[in-house]
């Protein structure tokens, strides 16, 4: 990879960013070779979100939201540009090194919610505790169960949960860990409109609680605009839209 | 939290959800059938050993000329007191003059203590050819046992008084049986058995007799072994250590076939239970993909990721072993006791070690079958949470194979034991996995026009069949090779069995008669043909020791430690003929006979039409199996006693003779070799012309040594011949020998049992080891249709929700399921007949043929397996309501 020019940033948002921002991300490219050749699914992306900001990546499908998502939380490697998270250049480190900074740090809430079947409400919610090596990881655990409402359904499976119900488990266990960052997959994709709406409700007031920088992606149009900020993508290229 | 302890925790909350449960009952059952195998085969070798034993009279059995005094220090009286000591009994064997009034006989006498024999029984009769009762060797104070053919030649009969030295013996009872009986088949002085503390009172023992202590022990397996290495060393070259298993030579070939097989099966049943493990373990790892996506998501890293899979296969193997060994262990419990209790006299009591070898093979095959799938689940990249489609990233085939491949070889080379087995073994899997994915594709293809003929449910089976080319291509694979194996070890068995019931035919030679003088034998003859008995072939026997090659001697042309062999030892019965005997193949040079055909050829047939012209006596021609057996003739000193000087033989420089293989080989004999013979006190030379191989297991007449005709002419010979005695016929028996008190008849009936029963006990544990093996088979056809279970309920889950009926969905899954166990059947019986070819001449020695009846059994047998257990573990996909399938599956 290039070093970055700094050319190409304002001087000002370049420091700025990098002693208050979490996330900055500066020309990032991601393409994949198909049958038909070389695909572009992100061109050129910038990007720095400050720390407590909420921001809204929208976009129509298959405009390379998620795979942005992704980029940025460090779960996968760019093909262009760079990325830093948490104050460390994602290009310096491993795929072991990436998933070191992610624990405890980060958290993650997705469309299919992605709840350990064999784990009750609570053990998933303990399970990022667990991992991150907090000691008072039942007692947290416990906290957050009730903090979505669900100190009754503890010992149910996600099986025994409705959708929005096993969403609520996925926030408690995204914020049990007091992360800086939670990113959201479009995390109503999977919900009914009145589920939905109330499941937007909880993440932000939780978000404002924990003053958390919240990253989401959607083409929910209600949640996006709950955000402070929008990144609008068009065919993996920005069109960053009117804060909120 | 530490990582292990977090694999521990989801282990224990997935256990409740039922996603390991495939693995662990296919590690279960195949550990189950290994430990099954391990402890059956463990048990059979040393009952076998045991049978062995009771031949020897013992399980280790010591002889020495001199009195042994030092024993080693795991010693006899001074085992450690936790353990109990081995038993002992101390024999003295030699050579005496028995009389009564002017009649003289030379004896062997065995002077016994009250434990002997240690193992196996003595059986005295009070009559000649009467079975007699089991009792022990010694005879009360002041009386003797002897050989009922001692009788006739003292003119004495049970209850008379013999003479031994200046001691006067009452002859309390016959020997009807010993152990190691057969090893006095070419004594010639019969035997009696005194007391040892009556030894003395003859005062035949003079300083310079020649004198053989024999010294019995019996234990358990590890002790014997311990104390065998110890005195090993100590042993000079005048004394010598027998185990059991050379009691017998004749049940050498079974013995080693048995093993051979129960090795077999063992490997296969671990074969069998890795590819369900393996299948297991990849659909373990598929679906826990997005488990692992999501720890990664939360910051785990690869090792750590590494670590709580390893510590789940670890726990879980070591679960899965363990429960496999204690089901293996209660399973031949209750199976030996059903089975092996006629055949044994004692049931020896559990090894230990294939409870270590079951659970280490356990983890062993663990590792090596789920290593792939595990490698792959830790190298999902964490992206995977946001996209589903994802694969993990490949592991580098070569790394998969070799590590598995190394732990699988660790595995086949630890049960086989033996580098042309596994050589074998190896080459063959390579190659069956291979023809079996293109014969695999080849069916399915062939498949698609029996479904465009076809309609309905049928219709619908076999296009759900062909849709999954890849799943389905695994399936029938698997199941190919579950049936292939069980069929190829079936069908090993029946050849093995069948070929071991054509060594000993119905009307085997059950008496021989030894030591007929030539003026004899028409008399002989006569006799017998007047009382309807047929005897075999007359063959003469000249007694003589192996002394030069190339005028070298012997021992010499031998490094140090291949001189101590049997070969060199004793003298060897030499024979002559023209015709090359039955059971014998020429390997090297060219048969004798083949040149000197037209010269006269002596050892004609006594009275009986000459051998080749006698049909009905064609098997058992000649002498006893026993021919190689060890001489117990107490005067045959070691060859390394004979002078280096050997005098150069003397007579006809283009003597020819024919030595047996095994022979040759531990004596680096090669065709054109000179060999000296000492023949009394004249000596003889002669050149190898033929090697030829011997089944000695055969029950017909075998030499390692066959001299060309003319050579041996001269020497002084006494022939023997055998002869089939009907159990109604016995009564002939006490006539002829007092028409002929100077021929030694011997009954070989007990061998014969014995033998039998051997068998008997070997059968019944391969049809054991048979039905584990079939457990290990279903165990893969299980695993097979379990991973295929998701992709299947989301179809009928779909087909349901779209209109399908439930009949019609049913039919649809046995058509497919029939057609794949059909199809395998047919596969695997082509896979059976090429690998019997194979295998059957090369491992086992068992003539080639064909098996027809498996191309019916194996494809409807594999219909009804796979059809069977396919419905079971599927049934409920059709019954569930969509609705429910569909919340489960989400």
């Amino acid at each position: 990879m290039t070093p970055p020019d700094s050319t190409q940033f304002p001087a000002e948002s370049t420091s700025a960013l990098q002693s208050h921002g979490v996330v900055f991300a500066r020309a990032l490219s991601q393409r994949v070779t198909t049958a038909d050749g070389e695909l572009a699914i992100l061109s050129e992306v910038e990007l720095a979100v400050k720390a407590g900001e909420t921001l809204a990546i929208t976009g129509a499908s298959g405009s390379g939201k998620s795979t942005l998502l992704g980029l940025l939380a460090g779960l996968d490697q760019p093909s262009a540009g760079e990325i830093m998270l948490l104050g460390q250049r994602l290009g310096d480190l491993d795929e072991d090194a990436r998933a070191r900074l992610r624990a405890g740090r980060i958290g993650f809430v997705f469309q299919s919610f992605q709840l350990l079947p064999a784990l009750s409400a609570l053990e998933n919610i303990l399970l990022p505790l667990e991992l991150a090596g907090r000691a008072d990881a039942r007692e947290r655990a416990v906290y957050w169960l009730d903090r979505v409402g669900l100190a009754a359904r503890a010992a149910h499976t996600p099986r025994q949960l409705s959708g929005g119900e096993q969403q609520r488990v996925a926030l408690a266990r995204a914020f049990a860990t007091d992360p800086e960052i939670v990113f959201a997959d479009e995390p109503t994709g999977n919900l009914d409109a009145d589920t939905g709406a109330r499941i937007i409700e909880l993440l932000f007031e939780l978000n404002a609680s924990a003053r958390t920088t919240l990253i989401l992606v959607t083409h929910d149009e209600a949640l996006a605009a709950r955000c402070q900020r929008r990144l609008h993508l068009v065919a993996g290229q920005m069109r960053e839209a009117a804060l909120a | 939290m530490t990582f292990i302890r977090l694999g521990l925790w989801l282990l224990q909350r997935e256990r409740a959800s039922g996603e390991w449960r495939v693995l662990l009952l296919a590690l279960i059952i195949g550990v189950g059938s290994v430990s099954t195998t391990g402890f059956l085969g463990d048990r059979i070798k040393r009952a076998m050993s045991e049978q062995g034993a009771s031949f020897l009279g013992a399980d280790l059995m010591v002889t020495s000329p001199r009195p042994i005094e030092d024993w080693p220090v795991p010693a006899v009286e001074r085992g450690a007191p936790a353990s109990r000591p081995l038993a002992t009994s101390r024999a003295l064997e030699f050579a005496s003059m028995v009389s009564r009034g002017d009649a003289f006989q030379l004896a062997t006498l065995r002077a016994v203590d009250a434990d002997y024999p240690l193992r196996g029984v003595v059986r005295i009769a009070d009559r000649p050819f009467e079975p007699g009762a089991a009792r022990p060797a010694q005879p009360p104070p002041g009386a003797i046992y002897v050989e009922p053919s001692l009788l006739p030649l003292l003119s004495a009969s049970v209850g008379d008084s013999v003479q031994i030295g200046e001691a006067s013996f009452r002859i309390a009872g016959l020997v009807a049986e010993e152990p190691g009986q057969l090893g006095g088949v070419f004594g010639l002085a019969p035997r009696v058995f005194l007391r040892a503390d009556e030894v003395e009172t003859t005062r035949v023992l003079q300083p310079g007799s020649r004198l053989t202590y024999l010294y019995q022990f019996a234990g358990e397996p590890e002790q014997l072994a311990a104390f065998s290495a110890a005195l090993k060393p100590a042993l000079d070259s005048t004394q010598r250590l027998i185990g059991s298993r050379e009691g017998v030579e004749t049940l050498r070939g079974a013995f080693a076939n048995a093993d051979r097989y129960i090795q077999l099966t063992a490997l296969i049943s671990l074969l069998l239970s890795v590819a369900a493990i393996a299948i297991a373990a990849h659909h373990h790892a598929l679906r826990h993909y997005d488990q692992a996506a999501l720890l990664r998501c939360f910051g785990t890293t690869t090792a750590q990721l590494r670590t709580l899979y390893a510590v789940q296969l670890l726990t879980l193997g070591l679960l899965g072993s363990l429960a496999g060994v204690v089901i293996g262990a209660l399973t031949q419990q209750a199976l030996a006791g059903l089975i092996l209790p006629g055949a044994v006299t004692r049931l020896p009591s559990l090894g230990l070690a294939p409870v270590g070898v079951a659970i280490a093979s356990g983890l062993l095959a663990l590792a090596g079958a789920s290593l792939p799938a595990l490698m792959r689940l830790i190298r999902v990249p964490p992206l995977r949470v946001l996209r589903r489609d994802l694969p993990p990233l490949p592991v580098a085939a070569w790394l998969s194979a070799a590590l598995s491949g190394s732990a699988l070889l660790l595995l086949i080379a630890w049960y086989a034991g033996d580098a042309k087995l596994v050589g074998g073994f190896v080459g063959a899997l390579i190659g069956l996995v291979g023809v079996l994915i293109l014969l695999a594709r080849l069916a399915l293809v062939a498949g698609r026009g029996v479904q465009r003929m076809s309609h309905g449910p049928l219709r619908f089976g076999l296009a759900q069949l062909l849709r999954h080319r890849f799943d389905s291509t695994l399936q029938l694979g698997a199941f190919t090779l579950a049936l292939f194996l069980v069929a190829l070890l079936a069908l090993v068995r029946s050849d093995l069995i069948a070929g071991w019931q054509q060594q000993l035919p119905p009307q085997a030679p059950n008496y021989f008669l030894v030591n007929i003088a030539p003026h004899q034998q028409q008399a002989v003859a006569a006799y017998l043909s007047e009382h309807r008995l047929e005897a075999s072939a007359l063959y003469p026997m000249v007694r003589g020791r192996l002394v030069s090659k190339d005028g070298v001697p012997i021992a010499e042309t031998l490094p140090e430690d291949a001189r101590d062999t049997n070969t060199l030892r004793r003298e060897l019965n030499l024979t002559w003929t023209a015709t090359l005997p039955a059971n014998n193949v020429v390997l090297a040079g060219r048969w004798h006979g083949e040149r000197s055909a037209d010269a006269p050829v002596k050892g004609t047939p006594v009275g009986a039409p000459p051998p080749s012209s006698d049909p009905s006596a064609a098997p058992v021609k000649g002498t006893p199996a026993g021919t190689p057996l060890p001489s117990s003739d107490p005067s045959a000193a070691p060859v390394k006693g004979t002078p280096a000087g050997t005098p150069l033989p003397s007579s006809d420089p283009s003597a020819e003779i024919s030595v047996e293989s095994g022979m040759a080989e531990r004596l680096n004999l090669a065709v054109g070799d000179q060999l000296g013979f000492q023949i009394g006190d004249q000596t003889l030379a002669a050149r190898i012309t033929s090697i030829r191989s011997v089944k000695w297991d055969s029950m017909q007449p075998n030499f390692f040594v066959i001299f060309a005709p003319g050579q041996l002419d001269t020497l002084p010979a006494s022939s023997i011949a055998s002869v089939y005695v009907p159990p109604d016929a016995t009564g002939v028996l006490p006539g002829f020998v007092k028409t002929f008190p100077g021929i030694t008849v011997l009954a070989l009936d007990k061998l014969i049992a014995n033998i039998e029963a051997v068998f008997a006990q070997i059968i019944g544990a391969i049809q054991l080891l048979l039905g584990f093996l079939l457990a290990a088979g279903m165990a893969v056809v299980v695993a097979t249709l379990l991973a295929s279970l998701d992709a299947r309920q989301q179809e009928a889950v779909l087909l349901r929700t779209l209109g399908a009926q439930r009949a019609y969905l049913a039919k649809g899954l046995w058509s497919e399921f029939i057609a794949l166990g059909l199809l395998a059947g047919l596969l695997a019986s082509a896979c059976a007949e090429i690998a019997m070819a194979l295998i059957a001449n090369r491992l086992f020695e068992l003539p080639l043929r064909l098996h027809p009846w498996l191309w019916l059994v194996l494809p409807l047998g594999g219909a009804l397996l796979v059809g069977m257990s396919g419905w079971l573990t599927t049934r409920h996909i059709t019954r569930v309501p969509p609705m429910q399938s569909i919340r489960a599956l989400n």
